[in-house]
């Protein structure tokens, strides 16, 4: 019988044909569904997000983890009932108005995906008004916003001030090449460097979430 | 001479000074007032942008144009234009089967934009090119096929290495072409400019691309130009294999630590330029943040082998003020140095006697400045502004201070002077960098008599 350890390894090199094998041999087997998940192709990505980080895996090779990853996905995820669906919290996430650049806002979804967010992703040249909405609807924890240039940058802070003004309680994570951590502080935002530091900033900002609904229960 | 200096440097000849090459694509527009879709796409513009570039920052090397999406569009993706920055693909023609365009598809002369920008260098070269070095852009073989294939192109790195490598073929053949027609209409230098290079494996660099860009750097050599690789990004991982490209240099953005791939570049003998940040210090910073990052890395950086610029393409509303103090800074280290510690020695409290500027005789003019004799803006802007005198006579009071000493320091602090070159009319701001016309200048003065 497949080790469901060693799922993790075939996503990692981004094997597709071999996750799917393995993965059924796993539901033949009869083994649970959210440790196929948990321990096997959710771990495998966070190595893949680790690698990517320190610079031992680039674009190619984490886009080929992620489709590996979630063709293993579509075989678990009708087994499980959606309530059962480990989640970690919800994330509306876009590239913002005015800008077309998504090669690093598709990594961060799939990082977020496989670290266990539930993401709502609005694409690109997404406006406020699909955040609000976005979040309203889902009852987002946080907004994740992307920008490639400039001048779409700016577009940030009207999200946040929409936001704000519509008195939604919500943490704001941003990210793109003209980004800095000074500016993201500026506008009332966190800055992450790239999709493993999303991840990583992501689940802090959660926790801190739960945290404070546990000091101020 | 600029040009020798940056042309010397390529040749990693030893040369007294550090050139400074401003990548002012679409921010050349703004210089005149012109969007950056306007000055990509309309020549006079694009000329008109160019010589104000030439003028206020006194650039030893220059590029005619910042948009690799030229390419792109000839080769059928729609773009979505901005007014601020350049424009994005939209569409990639070639996302569906796994096909490579046919040969008869790489761009003609007559193709596109290219008459525009082959029309405009031949101008700049006539215009400045005896004394400035002057770089046509193209866009890189890989973020080319990334353009016309999509992000799937990505995945086919590694599921279908044969097609890409054909692919990347093609497109180093459009760089050929394209580095051929601008050779041809003067150009000093081509920077092959490839952004997407700094997310791919180096592994995957040289056994796909390695060859590829060669032949692209070869061809350039071949026809007498000198020839530089653009990246964006943090491509530290990736600059050893892009000295074994072989350009003649290699420019980097503030993502990467510039003196660490230096040691690499210096080990291949390989100019590097970079890497001034575009948007914490350039484009949001002050002019004191731009002057500290150039003495800084100045005093910490050998200077054999070097060319300063910012990361890349600058963006379209840079503060003009920022750029003139970065060229200070790099063309007068020295007393920019001196500038930056009395700006930090000046107390609040130096004494300056403010004029009571509600009870003045006559208009008073106040021009600060950075050091008028030796930064080109603000001679300009002094110029200007002493056309004033020519019109009006002892009817107006003209004052100029400059950044070079305490007293004047403390009362540009004094008067909450942000930007210099600025001119003040009766303690007002008037003119911040933009130095007015003769007939605006005279309208405004003459308002106040």
């Amino acid at each position: 019988m497949m080790n469901i350890a060693n799922l993790g390894q075939f996503v990692i090199d981004g094997n597709e044909p071999g996750v799917i094998e393995n993965v059924n041999l796993l539901v033949a087997g009869k083994a649970d569904p959210i440790t196929i998940i948990n321990e096997g192709l959710l771990s495998g990505m966070n190595v893949v997000g680790e690698k990517f980080k320190s610079g031992e895996m680039f674009v190619p090779e984490v886009l080929m983890a992620a489709r590996a990853m979630n063709a293993g996905m579509d075989i678990v995820k009708p087994l499980i009932a959606d309530n059962d669906m480990p989640s970690l919290g919800t994330i509306v996430i876009g590239t913002v108005k005015g800008d077309l650049h998504d090669i690093g806002k598709n990594l961060v979804v799939m990082m977020l995906e496989s670290a266990g967010f539930k993401v709502i992703d609005l694409g690109i040249d997404a406006k406020v008004e699909q955040f609000v909405a976005a979040v309203k609807e889902n009852d987002a924890d946080i907004i994740g916003m992307s920008a490639m240039l400039t001048t779409t940058m700016t577009y940030m802070q009207e999200v946040i001030k929409a936001c704000e003004a519509e008195g939604l309680d919500v943490q704001y994570l941003v990210g793109g090449a003209p980004l800095s951590p000074g500016y993201s502080e500026k506008i009332g935002a966190i800055y992450a460097a790239d999709a493993s530091g999303a991840v990583d900033t992501a689940k802090k900002l959660v926790g801190d979430s739960v945290m404070k609904e546990v000091m101020f229960a | 001479m600029g040009k020798d200096l940056v042309l010397k440097t390529l040749r990693h000849d030893t040369v007294n000074e550090v050139p400074w090459v401003p990548f002012s694509g679409v921010h050349a527009g703004f210089l005149k007032g012109y969007t950056a879709r306007e000055v990509l796409t309309d020549g006079d513009k694009l000329f008109d942008s160019l010589m104000e570039v030439n003028k206020i920052y006194t650039p030893d090397g220059m590029p005619i144009i910042f948009d690799l999406q030229i390419e792109a569009e000839i080769l059928g993706c729609e773009l979505l234009w901005a007014e601020d920055n350049p424009p994005s693909v939209m569409s990639h023609p070639y996302a569906g089967e796994l096909e490579v365009p046919c040969k008869c598809k790489i761009p003609k002369a007559t193709d596109g934009r290219i008459p525009m920008v082959l029309d405009v260098m031949k101008r700049v070269k006539a215009e400045i090119g005896d004394n400035t070095a002057l770089y046509g852009l193209v866009c890189g073989p890989v973020t080319l096929a990334s353009h016309i294939r999509g992000s799937q192109f990505f995945m086919d790195i590694v599921m279908y290495p044969e097609y890409v490598k054909e692919l990347v073929g093609f497109c180093a053949e459009v760089c050929n072409a394209m580095s051929t027609y601008y050779i041809e209409a003067g150009m000093d230098i081509i920077a092959v400019v490839d952004p997407l290079i700094s997310q791919i494996s180096p592994k995957s660099i040289e056994s796909l691309f390695l060859e590829p860009f060669q032949a692209v750097f070869d061809l350039i050599k071949s026809k007498g130009a000198l020839s530089c690789f653009f990246v964006c990004g943090d491509a530290t991982p990736q600059i050893e294999v892009m000295c074994r490209t072989n350009p003649d240099g290699i420019s980097i953005d503030e993502n990467i630590n510039i003196y660490e791939a230096k040691k690499i570049t210096d080990q291949y003998n390989i100019t590097i330029g970079g890497n001034i940040p575009l948007t914490t210090t350039l484009l949001f910073g002050n002019q004191q943040d731009n002057m500290k990052f150039i003495v800084d890395m100045l005093d910490n950086i050998e200077h054999h082998n070097l060319i300063i610029s910012p990361g890349c393409d600058m963006p379209y509303n840079v503060p003009i003020d920022n750029t003139v103090a970065t060229i200070q800074a790099i063309k007068q280290t020295e007393n920019v140095r001196k500038m930056i510690e009395n700006y930090e020695a000046v107390d609040e409290d130096i004494p300056v006697d403010l004029p009571d500027y509600e009870t003045l005789t006559k208009p008073l003019i106040e021009i600060f400045t950075l050091d008028s004799a030796t930064c080109a803006a603000c001679t300009y802007m002094v110029k200007g502004i002493m056309l004033a005198e020519e019109e009006f006579g002892d009817r107006v009071e003209i004052k100029e201070y400059k950044y070079t000493n305490k007293l004047d320091i403390a009362r540009t602090k004094k008067m909450g002077v942000k930007h210099l070159p600025s001119t003040y009319i009766n303690g007002k701001l008037q003119w911040s960098s933009i130095i007015p016309s003769k007939q605006e200048l005279i309208e405004v003065v003459g308002r106040c008599l």
